[in-house]
């Protein structure tokens, strides 16, 4: 069935290039006419067809004739006219042309030639080229329809004649089908059902088809499944549900993510979640309602100079400097007396340009109008704007402070009289260090105790020796205190692990007195004979030995010895005289005992002490106790044994320990060089913190007699004093300012002022150095 | 030295001379003179003494210029004070100070405390009356070894006092005086005060020293003792605040205290046994008018009914010796050390308080308390702790120190206090010392820190002897003090 109508189809195609070789004479008509014949024939067998020249008409001749002539009266507007009439005429030119004859073998011989030879209106020959035919699928643009070559006047004129004008060629444009004449011809085509003016190729017999067919090809256009039953979108089938079948399809047991919650879709919820609670994700809006919304933001408008002040002007704006007014000088008629001479003209061009005082030189001129012209106008305005352009106007903003603003408003140390200044006495004797001085409460006696194992008592002022003992051969004395009161006369002397306790009577002591005193060191050993001091457990040493220390010493004035366990290096006197604390840092867990002299008694405080106790006081006003280890100053009270404070001086390794006569306050002296002073109300930490020393500091002191002073001794030989005012007001800090440095004691073995006392009334002091002296300061 | 000759060769000053010595006043007319302006103390004091003004031989002048001593040219002075030479000068001329030379030392085994001498014009000399007989000057000392010792004005020992065991101190004594010719009392830190018979060496050749009386009353050291003669009374000052005031004789005295008598508790101490036995008396009034220890009392000099205390609670206090009591109370800055009374010539009484911040006020102790504190003297670097007026005028006394040194001042040379000096309790006037004369054993050393083995602890200054002063070390030292003597 196919081959025939490729046969057929060759046999047309010779035809047809036939036809291409035929003359100009209806050439426009018959080609369209052929073409359109060419389509129908290729209509069908699309695929077979591999000539390169018919391809691009097969997509054409696919469309419904209607389609193609709309496409054709769309692409041109005149040819569309012809291909009307050609629709027409090919239907029935189509059995006509094609056995027909054509007339080309007459003109053979000029077939190769393009153009043809004519004469023209003189006689001469004139070449007529062919009309050049381009193909459908030519790139030339220029080869347009017939075009109407009446110009421009209206076509009315044409109204009476059939055609509307002359192409190039002087061919008359014929005037094309109205659409009651068309309409008039379709009228009297009588479409039969199922035609669509294509011929079977097969049958040569017209194309008929079928509605099932049209709807097949409508179907097929328009890219739906051809077969209309068919349904793409068919309700699913469950195979697999969530219920529990009788009979499974599978025996497998149920993978865990049936029935356990996913966690990365709970990721993914949180994550929404997450967006939903920050407001990334909005509830859904209509976008009307959005776009309003989003109008109504845009609407809020911020007046951003609503509050601005008119400003200064720019402070950071330098006016440039102000060119000096002229002078007589610059006149153009200057006084004689500012005309130069000869000399200093010369001068002025001798000299460099750079180096001259004056640019100018004055001159005299008659009048205004014999002026010259400035002749470096230019080149001084010039400069000057470059003046302007370099030079760096900007204001600098120094920082303007004076330095000794920024210091603390201290009073002057001459506002804070009186304190100790110059050393007033001298107290040698001592053989070795001073270790420990001390002033009997009634600022008389002095009290010294020193490496060489001699307590001596000196008379304050004049520093004459009055008294002394020697203790002990091998050991130091550590420490010296008097009991502080004034009924009786009783210094406390540490040797070794032996605290005497005796009367230094000198000459001075009325008999009273010193009967009073020793009456006080024998009341406790009724107490001993008694029994009644507490039994210690067997085998095991008690914590104090209450003894007379031997008739050479009672005959000197030394009355008790009391031997504890280690060696005692600090001695605290309680305010009223009956007890006193001793300090054996050495001695573990027996380092701090109180002792009752009115019975003898030694008590160990304490089963457990936080680190190594170095020294103890007792608060002035209460029942407290404070023990400084090498840290911390722990405050206990003594009558409900409990520990009440702990304070932190911050100290590495505290060496002394005072306390204010308020009871408020306390300064630590360290090891580490510093000196702190607390506030026992306000913190545990140190209200003030001071560095004034390059060595350690060994004592710290305040005075007791009502003079806001206080002094520490360090190795660096030197005393430090302080006024140190405690303010009534307890929200008022105290003041502290360093008054006075003392400088005197020499520096023995890297070891300078070892101990220091105040005058219980005036602002003296007493210190204790490693030069073998004590020194009175006043 | 040339040029001020060209420029002014015959520079002239004008000047005006006053005084205020009555028997030295220049008539009228001559008062103003024009002198050299290159003029110096020695060529005016020549020209004061010439015949043509005032004729008196050979007085050295002084002159004060604005409350300060001329020390230099005059031409000097006034460029130094930028006064041109056209300015008229007063000038007072006071008769000139002359220093204090060292004139002997008398050697001590011990610290001397305390020095007083008897001459014709000494107190107790004036006091012995016909008794005391010319060329009879000693000199007392004490000694803190617990003795006291007399001397002859060549400085030796003609009687020392029995030690303790025989009935002499048993410790330091602090203060000793003259009573009279023949008596002397003595204190010191046992806390008793004893009266002594000194007795001249006679034929037999050995002067004696007895003790005849023990007054006991104080409870602690005694620093200070003054004495009246004709009242026979004893005033003394205690470390233990009191001020007590004793009788020196026997049978005016009441009993003591036994308590405070040295062997009212024998129980364990060694005894002291003395081999003699001196009655042993009480106070006439035992004031316990200060809470400090009291470190010097005196009598009024022209009332002996009236006395001066200070303690080191810083307060002056005058005391009604007849009836024991306080009349007047006045408060200073400082602790007080040592005290002085200077008589003026109006009448009343100036009363000079040597202090521990090292410098000497002056005190009205009868004026409002506004005006007490005249004038301050600074100079001491140490507490001042023995004061002596000039026994021949009242404006001169000399201080001695902890410092070592003694210092004279003259009361007339003031100028008025800066303000620094006034911040430190100096009131009113401030002067500087005229002399300072130094330990005679010190010369030549390095100045002692703290006056340690110089400090003086007694002065005493006598018309005839001169000033005399004791020490650390062991000396009493013997300066000229006849600085205004008329010859």
């Amino acid at each position: 069935m196919k081959s025939k109508p490729v046969e057929k189809k060759r046999k047309a195609r010779d035809e047809e290039s036939d036809s291409e070789s035929d003359d100009e004479l209806g050439n426009g008509l018959f080609d369209g006419v052929l073409e359109a014949s060419e389509d129908e024939e290729d209509y069908i067998p699309s695929d077979e067809i591999d000539d390169g020249d018919s391809e691009s008409e097969v997509s054409d001749g696919s469309e419904d004739a209607e389609e193609e002539d709309e496409d054709a009266l769309l692409s041109d507007e005149i040819p569309s006219d012809d291909d009307m009439g050609k629709l027409s005429k090919g239907a029935e030119e189509l059995e006509i042309t094609e056995p027909g004859v054509d007339p080309k073998p007459k003109h053979q011989e000029e077939e190769d030639r393009n153009y043809k030879v004519v004469k023209d209106a003189n006689g001469g020959e004139r070449y007529v080229y062919d009309e050049i035919d381009p193909v459908y699928d030519s790139d030339d643009s220029d080869a347009q329809g017939p075009v109407n070559t009446i110009g421009d006047i209206p076509l009315t004129f044409y109204d009476s004649y059939p055609h509307i004008g002359y192409d190039i060629n002087g061919k008359k444009i014929m005037r094309p089908a109205t659409g009651d004449a068309l309409q008039s011809l379709l009228d009297t085509i009588e479409v039969p059902k199922g035609w669509t003016g294509l011929t079977d190729v097969n049958t040569g017999n017209p194309l008929n088809l079928t509605q099932e067919e049209l709807e097949l090809v409508r179907r097929v256009q328009h890219g739906l499944v051809p077969d209309e039953g068919y349904d793409p979108y068919p309700d699913t089938v469950e195979w697999f549900t969530s219920k529990q079948e009788t009979m499974p399809l599978s025996a497998a047991p149920e993978p865990k993510r049936r029935f356990l919650p996913s966690k990365n879709e709970a990721k993914q919820v949180m994550k929404l979640v997450r967006a939903i609670r920050e407001g990334r994700i909005l509830p859904y809006k209509p976008p009307e309602e959005r776009e309003r919304e989003e109008e109504e933001k845009e609407e809020v408008q911020f007046d951003l100079w609503q509050d601005e002040e008119p400003a200064a002007p720019n402070p950071m704006h330098i006016p440039a400097p102000k060119l000096p007014p002229p002078g007589y000088e610059m006149s153009y008629n200057p006084p004689e007396e500012y005309l130069p001479t000869k000399e200093e003209r010369e001068e002025w061009e001798k000299t460099d340009p750079e180096d001259r005082e004056k640019e100018f030189l004055p001159q005299k001129f008659n009048s205004l109008r014999k002026v010259p012209a400035w002749g470096t106008l230019v080149k001084e305005r010039f400069e000057r704007c470059m003046d302007l352009y370099l030079a760096p106007r900007v204001r600098k903003n120094r920082l303007n402070i004076d330095p000794n603003s920024l210091l603390p408003k201290l009073p002057s140390p001459a506002e804070l009289k009186p304190f100790p200044t110059v050393v007033q006495t001298i107290f040698r004797g001592h053989e070795g260090t001073v270790r420990s001085v001390a002033i009997d409460p009634t600022g008389v006696a002095l009290a010294t105790g020193g490496s060489d194992g001699t307590v001596r008592v000196w008379e304050l002022l004049t520093g004459r020796q009055v008294w002394s003992v020697k203790l002990s051969s091998e050991d130091p004395v550590y420490t010296v205190r008097w009991r502080p009161t004034k009924d009786a006369f009783i210094l406390a002397a540490s040797a070794g692990e032996d605290v005497f306790l005796m009367v230094p009577t000198h000459s001075s002591v009325t008999p009273t007195l010193d009967q009073a005193s020793r009456d006080v060191l024998a009341a406790g050993f009724g107490y001993a004979t008694n029994g009644q001091q507490p039994a210690t457990a067997p085998g095991k040493e008690p914590a104090g030995k209450w003894a007379r220390p031997g008739t050479k010493l009672e005959d000197a004035g030394v009355l008790v010895r009391v031997t504890v366990r280690s060696a005692v290096k600090v001695i605290t006197w309680h305010r009223r005289g009956d007890h006193f604390a001793t300090v054996s840092p050495e001695g573990q867990r027996s380092s701090v005992a109180i002792h009752t002299l009115s019975k003898h008694l030694t008590q160990i405080p304490f089963r457990k002490l936080h680190g190594l106790a170095q020294t103890v006081v007792f608060h002035p006003l209460k029942p407290l106790f404070f023990v400084a280890t090498m840290r911390t100053v722990r405050c206990y009270d003594l009558q409900k044994v409990e520990l009440v404070k702990i304070v932190q001086p911050g100290a590495k390794w505290i060496s002394s320990l005072d306390i204010h006569s308020g009871g408020d306050h306390l300064i630590v002296g360290s090891y580490d060089r510093r000196l702190l002073w607390h506030d026992l109300d306000l913190s545990n930490r140190p209200h003030k913190t001071m560095r004034f020393h390059p060595k350690a500091i060994r004592a710290v002191r305040y005075h007791k007699g009502g003079l806001p002073l206080f002094a520490d001794a360090s190795d660096d030989g030197t005393l430090q004093i302080f006024y140190g005012k405690v303010p009534n007001d307890q929200l008022e800090s105290p003041t502290i300012v360093p008054v006075k440095q003392l400088k005197g004691h020499k520096v023995v073995n890297q070891v300078g002022v070892v101990d220091i006392d105040w005058h219980p009334r005036e602002p003296w002091c007493v210190s204790a150095g490693a030069d073998g002296t004590a020194r009175l300061w006043m | 030295m040339d040029e001020p000759m060209n420029d002014a060769p015959g520079a002239q000053v004008k000047v005006t001379f006053t005084t205020n010595e009555v028997d030295l006043q220049l008539p009228e007319e001559k008062r103003q003179l024009l002198v050299p302006a290159d003029i110096r103390r020695y060529g005016l004091s020549r020209i004061l003494n010439s015949d043509l003004m005032l004729d008196s031989g050979s007085i050295p002048f002084d002159f004060l210029v604005n409350g300060s001593f001329l020390r230099s040219s005059l031409e000097d002075y006034l460029n130094s004070e930028g006064l041109s030479l056209e300015t008229n000068l007063t000038l007072q001329y006071v008769r000139s100070l002359i220093p204090p030379v060292f004139e002997a030392s008398f050697e001590h085994d011990d610290w001397v405390s305390s020095v007083d001498v008897l001459t014709s014009t000494s107190p107790a000399g004036r006091w012995s009356g016909d008794s005391f007989s010319r060329g009879q000057e000693r000199v007392l000392s004490a000694s803190y070894d617990g003795l006291l010792r007399i001397w002859n004005a060549s400085g030796e020992v003609l009687v020392t006092s029995p030690s303790a065991s025989h009935g002499g101190h048993s410790a330091s004594i602090k203060a000793a005086k003259f009573i009279s010719s023949t008596q002397l009392a003595s204190t010191g830190m046992d806390r008793s005060v004893r009266v002594w018979k000194y007795t001249e060496p006679g034929a037999s050749g050995q002067a004696e020293l007895k003790p005849t009386l023990e007054l006991y009353g104080h409870r602690a050291s005694v620093d200070s003792l003054e004495v009246h003669g004709p009242s026979k009374r004893i005033l003394t000052a205690s470390a233990d605040g009191s001020v007590a005031l004793w009788s020196t004789s026997k049978s005016s005295s009441p009993e003591a205290d036994a308590s405070l008598l040295p062997n009212a508790h024998t129980s364990k101490r060694r005894k002291i046994t003395s081999s003699i036995t001196t009655p042993q008396r009480g106070p006439l009034f035992l004031m316990q008018v200060h809470n400090a220890p009291a470190t010097a009392a005196i009598f009024d000099p022209r009332d002996h009914t009236v006395g001066y205390s200070i303690s080191q609670d810083h307060t002056v206090k005058t005391l009604d010796l007849t009836t024991g009591t306080v009349v007047a109370n006045l408060t200073l800055s400082h602790s007080l050390l040592s005290l002085c009374a200077i008589p003026r010539s109006n009448g009343t009484t100036l009363l000079a308080v040597g202090t521990s911040a090292r410098h000497i006020t002056i005190v009205d102790p009868h004026a409002s308390a506004a005006t007490t504190s005249v004038m301050t003297l600074r100079g001491h670097t140490n507490k001042v702790v023995a004061l002596a007026a000039n026994p021949e005028n009242e404006y001169s006394l000399v201080s001695g120190s902890h410092d070592g040194t003694c210092r004279i001042w003259d009361l007339r040379s003031v100028r008025p206090a800066s303000g620094g000096e006034m911040t430190e309790g100096g009131m009113g006037n401030v002067s500087e010392p005229v002399y300072v004369f130094e330990r005679e054993s010190r010369q030549g050393k390095k100045k002692a820190v703290a006056g340690e083995g110089a400090k003086v602890f007694g002065v005493v200054w006598d018309k005839e002897l001169g000033i005399l002063s004791g020490g650390e070390d062991k000396k009493v030292q013997v300066n000229r003090g006849r600085d205004v003597v008329r010859e």
